[in-house]
Formats: C-alpha cells, sequence, structure tokens
C-alpha cells in the first residue's frame, strides 16, 4: 500500500468499527438456481420411503426422471453418479412424453409441461412417484413437492394429501423444514 | 498516380497528425521534432506554444480519496461475505438445512450455455481478472483471445477486434452495464476514463464480428460488454489496497448492504496513481496520471417478476501534458426495469445519463452530455419461434471548445440517434437446428438511415459441439472527425498544409461472412474456432484535393479475413488453462486515384497468441502466469513482441496478499505508434492486500 494510504485505511478501519458494521457472517457461497434444486432431487430421494412394489426387482435401481426440458444441464447427473440411496443405485432418465415412463420414483416436472400439468399429475395417480416441480400452485394442483423462490433461496411446499395418495412416507425431519399444505388451498 | 507526387513527408505525417489531437498531447512535441525538416508540416505545428513547459507535480489526493471512503461507509447496514459460485458436487455434500440457506444467484432467466451462443463470443469471467492480475479494462481485455489491445502509453490505449486497431479505432461497440461508451467526436472509445472496481466484475462478454442484431449501434467489428456483480452478489467489505513501480499506490473500497431482504446496494470508491511509461532510451516519458472514482448500484426485487437496478459513478483525474495537464471528469447515473411476464415473454426498459469532460491543454475541451432510451421485449411466437425487438433513442450533446491548432465547427452539436430492431430465432429441428434472421434500423444525423440486416444458422449435432454460420451487414457510421473536423483551425493562410472532414464523408459498410464452430469433447477442455471474411466499402480515405489540402473521403474498399481460436482447459482440479491464437489478413485498396494509398485505418498484427495459467498450490498459495505474443504492427513499424505476466497470492480465510510482475521479459518495449517518440511499456511489479468480511 502507498504511503500515503496507510492512514486513509486507518480511518476507513475507525469508521467501520465505529459504526458497529463489524458483523462478519460465514463467508457464503452461492449456487445456480437449477444446481440447488438438482441437489434437492437427490436429499428428497433419502427422506421418502417408497413401497415395496415401487421396486419389482432388489437391483432395480431408484430413477430420478426429468420429464419435459431438461433445466439441469449436467447438474443432477453430477450430483447422482456414483450414489446409492437404500442400497440402490441412483439414475437419471428423461423423459419427452408420460407414455416413456415406466419406472419412476422422483419425477421432476419442467416447467416446459407447465400447460398440461394436471393432465400429468392426474395420469401419475396411483403411482408411487414422489412429483417435483417449480410452476405455478404446483402442489395445490396435486403434485406433492414444490419448490419455491423466496428471498433468493429454494424453499419446499409438499402437498401432505398428495403423498399419501401415492403411498409415499414423507420422513417428519423433512416435514419439519418445509411448509406443509392439501390439496385445493390457495396461497398467494 | 496522382496521389503520389506528395513528398514522401506527407503521406507519413497526415495520418499521424490526425491522430494527435486525443492521443496523448506529447505526440506534438514529438512529431515536432520529428518534421521539424518539412516545409508546410512545420508551419502548422510550430502553432503550438510552450511545448517544454515543466509539468506540475501530481498530487495524490488522500483528502479525496478519504472523503470517498467515508461516503461508502456511512450507508450502514448490516455486513455480509463475498459471494462465491459453487459447482454441483459441492451441493450434495450439504444437509437438508444447509441446502434450505443456500442462496441462488439466478432467479428466473436460465442463462444461455456458451456452447449454444451462434457467435463469436469469448468470455473473460471474475476468476480470470482476478487470477491474471491485471490493473484496468484495458489489460483485462487481453485475456480476450479475439481482441487486438496494445498499450500506447501510460494512459492510452489502441484496441480493436478482427483489424483496424487504431487509438482512434472506430469499429466496436462497447457497453458498460447496458451504457454504452462511445465518443462521437471519433466514433471510439476514451480508454483511459472507462474504469470499474475489478473486483465487482461478473464477467467480460466480447463478440468478434458484427454480433447480431440486438446489439446498439456502433458493432461493426465486435462487441465488448462489460457487466458488473448485482448488488446481492457484492454484500459486505472489501478493502483493497497496494502498490508498486508502474501501478504506483491503488486502494479501494466497497461496502455492500441490503434494506429488508429484497434490496441490495453497494458503494465503492477507489483511486490510483500510475507512472509514466518510458521512451525508447529509457528516459521517462512524462505521462503520469491518476483518477479517482466512486460510485452506487442498488438491485431491488420487488417480485419474482421485477428486477429494478439504479446505479452510477463519478470520476476525476488527470493525466499529465506537455503544457499543462489534461483534466477529464465524468458522471452517470442508469436506470433499468426487467420484468418478467412468463418464461416466454420478457421486458427490459432501460434510460441513462452520462456525462464526460475533458480538457487537452492547446488542443481542445470537449463536453459531452449523453441521454439515452432503449426497451426490448422478448416472447415466444409459438412452438418454435422466439422474438425479440426493440427500440432506442439517444441524444449527444456534444459540446467542443476549439483552438487555434484544431477546431470542430460547428463546435457545439446536438447528435440523434434512433434506432430499433427485430430478431426472429426459429428452431427448424427442436434442440439440433436454428435459423435467426433480424435486423437493426438506424437514423443518425450524418448518414440518414441504415438497414442492417443478419441472418444465422446454427446446428447443434451433439450436446456438447455447435457449428453456426452467418452473415450480416454492420455499417460504422459517420462521427465528428470525419465530418466537422479543421487543422489547423481555419482561416488557413495560403501555402499551409490543411486537413479537414467533409460533410460528404458517409458510413462505411461492412458484408460479414462468418464460420464458427465449438466443442466440449470433453468435461475439462472446450475449443473453439471461429473463421471469417469481412468485405468493407466506403472506408475512410485521405483525399487530396490541392497540393497543400486533404479531406476525408469513402474511398477505399478492403477485406479482412483471420480466424480466431481458443481453448480452454481444466487440466486438474488445481490447475486451469485457457489460451488463444489469432490470425488476420487485411487488404485495402483505394478507389480513386486522388486517395492516399498510405492511409492508416489500423495497424494490425497478423499472429497473435495468448495463454493464461491458473494454479493453486498448496498452503493457500495461487501460482498464476499469463503470456502473450504479438506479431510485427506493419505501418508504421512495431516489433514483435512477446511477453508475461506472473502473479504470485497467499489466500487464507478472506484475505489475499498477492505480488503481481508485468511484462517481465522485457526491460521495456513499444506496443504501439510511430518510432519518433514512441512510448514503450516497462517491466512492471506491485503488491496487493485484499480483504472482506
Amino acid at each position: 500500500m502507498g504511503h500515503s494510504l496507510a492512514p486513509c485505511s486507518m480511518i476507513l478501519l475507525g469508521i467501520l468499527l465505529g459504526a458497529g458494521l463489524f458483523a462478519p457472517r460465514l463467508r457464503a457461497q452461492a449456487f445456480k438456481e437449477y444446481d440447488i434444486k438438482a441437489a434437492f432431487l437427490y436429499h428428497l430421494a433419502q427422506f421418502v420411503e417408497w413401497p415395496p412394489e415401487a421396486f419389482p426387482a432388489a437391483e432395480t435401481p431408484l430413477v430420478i426422471g426429468v420429464l419435459g426440458q431438461d433445466p439441469f444441464g449436467k447438474a443432477l447427473d453430477e450430483i447422482v453418479k456414483d450414489e446409492v440411496v437404500k442400497s440402490r443405485k441412483l439414475v437419471v432418465q428423461r423423459f419427452r412424453q408420460m407414455e416413456e415412463i415406466k419406472i419412476c420414483h422422483v419425477l421432476f416436472i419442467s416447467q416446459s409441461e407447465a400447460g398440461h400439468l394436471d393432465q400429468i399429475l392426474a395420469s401419475l395417480k396411483g403411482r408411487h412417484v414422489l412429483s417435483v416441480g417449480d410452476s405455478e400452485n404446483f402442489a395445490q394442483r396435486g403434485g406433492i413437492v414444490r419448490f419455491v423462490t423466496e428471498k433468493n433461496k429454494i424453499r419446499l411446499r409438499i402437498n401432505i394429501d398428495s403423498a399419501k395418495a401415492a403411498n409415499l412416507t414423507i420422513s417428519s425431519k423433512l416435514l419439519r423444514a418445509t411448509e406443509v399444505v392439501g390439496s385445493g388451498e390457495t396461497r398467494p | 498516380m496522382e496521389a503520389l507526387r506528395i513528398p514522401q513527408r506527407h503521406r507519413l505525417t497526415l495520418p499521424v497528425l490526425i491522430l494527435i489531437p486525443f492521443v496523448e498531447p506529447y505526440y506534438l512535441e514529438d512529431r515536432s521534432c520529428g518534421v521539424r525538416t518539412s516545409r508546410t508540416g512545420m508551419k502548422l505545428i510550430s502553432a503550438v506554444p510552450g511545448v517544454h513547459v515543466c509539468r506540475e507535480v501530481m498530487f495524490f489526493s488522500a483528502a479525496r480519496l478519504a472523503i470517498l471512503i467515508v461516503l461508502a461507509c456511512v450507508a450502514g447496514g448490516r455486513a455480509q461475505t463475498n459471494v462465491v459460485i459453487g459447482t454441483p458436487s459441492q451441493l450434495k455434500k450439504l444437509s437438508l438445512d444447509e441446502l434450505l440457506n443456500m442462496e441462488v444467484t439466478t432467479v428466473s432467466k436460465r442463462p444461455e450455455k456458451l456452447t449454444e451462443a451462434a457467435s463469436a463470443i469469448q468470455v473473460i469471467t471474475q476468476e480470470d481478472i482476478r487470477r491474471s492480475g491485471v490493473t484496468s479494462l484495458p489489460e483485462a481485455l487481453r485475456l480476450a483471445p479475439n481482441l487486438q489491445v496494445a498499450q500506447v502509453n501510460s494512459h492510452d490505449w489502441a484496441i480493436s477486434a478482427r483489424g483496424f486497431n487504431n487509438t482512434l479505432a472506430n469499429k466496436l461497440l462497447v457497453m458498460i452495464d447496458g451504457r454504452a461508451v462511445y465518443t462521437p467526436l471519433y466514433a471510439g472509445v476514451f480508454w483511459e476514463v472507462q474504469n470499474v472496481l475489478l473486483e465487482d466484475v461478473d464477467r467480460i462478454e466480447v463478440v468478434s464480428g458484427p454480433g447480431g442484431t440486438l446489439w446498439g449501434a456502433n458493432a461493426v467489428n465486435g462487441v465488448i460488454n462489460i457487466i458488473t456483480r448485482s448488488a446481492k452478489d457484492t454484500q459486505g467489505v472489501l478493502v483493497t489496497g497496494g502498490g508498486g513501480s508502474l501501478l504506483q499506490d491503488f486502494g479501494a473500497v466497497r461496502y455492500g448492504g441490503a434494506v429488508g431482504s429484497n434490496l441490495f446496494y453497494r458503494v465503492y470508491g477507489q483511486r490510483f496513481d500510475r507512472n509514466s511509461s518510458i521512451l525508447a532510451n529509457g528516459n521517462d516519458a512524462s505521462d503520469r496520471w491518476e483518477m479517482t472514482q466512486g460510485g452506487f448500484r442498488t438491485d431491488w426485487y420487488p417480485s419474482d417478476a421485477n428486477a429494478l437496478t439504479f446505479q452510477g459513478d463519478y470520476y476525476a483525474g488527470s493525466e499529465q501534458g506537455a503544457v499543462a495537464d489534461t483534466l477529464v471528469n465524468g458522471q452517470n447515473a442508469l436506470g433499468r426495469w426487467a420484468h418478467v411476464f412468463s418464461e416466454e415473454s420478457e421486458l427490459q426498459v432501460q434510460m441513462y445519463f452520462d456525462r464526460t469532460w475533458r480538457s487537452i491543454p492547446n488542443q481542445l475541451a470537449e463536453d459531452l452530455k449523453t441521454y439515452d432510451f432503449d426497451f426490448q421485449h422478448r416472447f415466444a411466437g409459438g412452438e418454435r419461434q422466439t422474438i425479440v425487438y426493440g427500440a432506442g433513442y439517444r441524444l449527444m450533446q456534444d459540446r467542443v471548445k476549439n483552438t487555434s491548432l484544431i477546431s470542430f465547427l460547428p463546435p457545439n452539436r446536438d447528435l440523434q440517434l434512433f434506432s430499433g430492431f427485430l430478431q426472429d430465432e426459429i428452431t427448424l429441428v427442436p434442440e439440433r437446428l436454428k435459423f435467426t434472421i433480424g435486423t437493426k434500423l438506424e437514423h443518425n444525423d450524418f448518414s440518414g438511415w441504415e438497414v442492417q440486416p443478419s441472418a444465422r444458422l446454427a446446428w447443434i449435432p451433439a450436446t456438447n459441439q455447435i457449428l453456426w454460420a452467418a452473415i450480416s451487414r454492420a455499417v460504422r457510421s459517420p462521427s465528428r472527425i470525419d465530418t466537422d473536423f479543421f487543422l489547423p483551425s481555419p482561416p488557413v493562410p495560403p501555402g499551409v498544409t490543411n486537413f479537414s472532414g467533409s460533410r460528404g464523408f458517409d458510413s462505411e459498410n461492412l458484408l460479414a461472412y462468418e464460420l464458427g464452430y465449438r466443442i466440449q469433447p470433453f468435461n475439462r477442455l472446450s475449443l473453439s474456432v471461429a473463421p471469417y471474411y469481412n468485405f468493407y466499402e466506403d472506408l475512410r480515405s485521405i483525399d487530396q484535393t490541392s497540393p497543400t489540402s486533404f479531406i476525408f473521403e469513402n474511398h477505399f474498399k478492403g477485406e479482412v479475413w483471420g480466424v480466431e481460436l481458443s481453448a480452454n482447459y481444466r487440466a486438474t482440479d488445481w490447475w486451469r488453462l485457457r489460451g488463444g491464437y489469432n490470425y488476420v489478413h487485411k487488404h485495402l485498396w483505394p478507389t480513386t486515384t486522388n486517395a492516399l494509398s498510405t492511409v492508416r485505418e489500423g495497424n494490425d498484427p497478423q499472429n497473435q497468441f495468448s495463454l493464461q495459467s491458473i494454479m493453486d498450490l498448496p498452503g493457500h498459495l495461487q501460482f498464476d502466469v499469463t503470456a502473450r505474443y504479438v506479431d510485427t504492427l506493419p505501418a508504421p513499424n512495431v516489433p514483435s513482441y512477446f511477453t508475461f505476466d506472473v502473479r504470485v497470492a497467499w489466500q487464507f480465510k478472506n484475505l489475499e496478499l498477492s505480488i503481481v510482475g508485468q511484462n517481465l521479459l522485457d526491460n521495456h518495449h513499444p506496443e504501439f505508434g510511430p518510432v519518433i517518440g514512441r512510448r514503450e511499456i516497462q517491466r512492471s511489479v506491485y503488491g496487493k492486500v485484499s480483504w472482506s468480511f
């Protein structure tokens, strides 16, 4: 630092300390929106119990599906790579249409499908699929987990009725950390 | 040929004289020595009084910095830390609660992936800038492999893309956060007054080539888009400072805070003193300078669908001159509103005001006020089309104070620019083939209506590669130097060599044919190659109208072809390499016999090579090297050079200490300009402390 600058930095320090600005937080790290959402998909798989019939064979992997335009890029594959949940290998599959879905445990429904969300959710009825999305009113319309962006953080909104209808058990630990709604409830 | 009868000296001197007024007062002195034997040229030059006046000592204004620091701190609020963008693999190690507390960087828009961009775009990231140890925007632009950057003296730069490089380079569009930094004096950029707090830069996007139809006026050979971080991403206190041999001392303070949960702001102040470059014989070139700058930015996100930005800067500085110091100052304020109607529809409205003032003793003073309004709207037209359209209005009030040496007549002009554009991106085969067609329509006060259409086709054979081709028409619209310029100021005594712009000067036209291919063969490596062929018509020429009179005309044609290569390679988790190679071939020819064939529209190296190595070592150490090779400049001749910068840093938590050596290979080397009086850039070193909390 130049010789003339030194007194200035002292002035600055004095001001900072005096003004009570010295309130350091942990070093923050930020992530891209869909990187975080991808990580949530991975976590959700750990906090949900599927009925035994969701896994026809002992070696059936746990499938995380993405329906419609994939917003995750490589992030989801990177996170899921080589991971095992409940002693099942995690795999990512991408679907363009509902008809392509054979086995799927966690299904992210992209915003590209928002136009026919109701049909998609209707055809998921009776299947043991944890539906996840970030479209408007996703949870109220019958989806199970909605990502809500609030104050630049991702919140989870869970429709417990839909989860029960799909015969999925969501761990209380996850429910505590999220907002639980029922079908038909409207929210601003 | 008529032109060949002009004495050799004239032909060499004239183009240089044109550069004089803006380049640097000292050129005048140096050139006057150089042309002393020239009969007519001598009369002209000796009109400059006081060439040997002593310079004033520059004051380091501690008081000014202190005021800025106080300004930067009084705002108050809660302190936060710098934000670092993490990778997905870091995320999966987090607990659910930690994940719920993660900050998101982009709320709505999914940024276009680099592999999908159908243009010759290169991006310089914050990390690239920090790890290179560069200390100014022009230095940072050296990191773009598709730019030609030459340092002319301590404060002046010549920067261009795809040829035509010059201190008065006039074929680039340069924007800082959407604000065009453009002087209508010569359709270029006064680089030394374009300062930003480098730590706040998010990225610099450099597009070589006309860059499509979306950009504003003057995007002929390229677009430089300097984008600073949202105030949301610059929370907390940052203090940096240091000093060295060329960059004698510098300091900056930034404070970022928040009001409530969705209004963020930052204020900053910075200043620096830079030492003189040197002459070929090692003597001090007496071009020291200093600059003090402060500014703010607020980003307000009242809802998911709205983002409002308001930002501004103030700067003042002085540059050591032959007679007296050149003084500069400027202010700007910009407001922007972005609204998302839906995933498929977005609106952006922006307004700014920019004032620049510059006083070059015994040459000219200019006060320029720019008022600008723009909007653009993007929406989906059915399943397969994305349409973007927009319009803008710009008023430039240019006030020049003339001297007996040079004049812009009339001294005061109010220049209006109306612009509009329309672009349609059509998906021919989903995720595979895209066709983009569009046009710009502009009206300027010099050449009237200008139509600039462009068409590009992008083929994405696989998710890791893209091949694209484009044809565009672009124009470099006239500026005041082309039409209003007089050297010396009238009335000109008979027999004195004189030079002037011409009212009939028209736009320079470009027809650009571009190709590009990008591939990411595997995760750690990305490569791009971009060949091009540019055909120019109505290029600026200097025509002789009488034995002693010369004017600007549009009597040159030219072709430029070349290729740009770049690579980015993450060799290991701790070592990253990025580099590029640039080949430019330029050929210009006159269309009339009056046009002097020696006109120097740019002085371009045929080959250019750059490499940046970024290495994290154990013990919180960083070792970074940036090297560059620039081929010989043909006319006036500047020898080729190779040199490199080295940065060694120790980073521990929020404290970073670094030592940077710049231009280390030689004691000094020239990068631009004629040999007489040419400034050379010397080896230099500085140390820096950076502390954030």
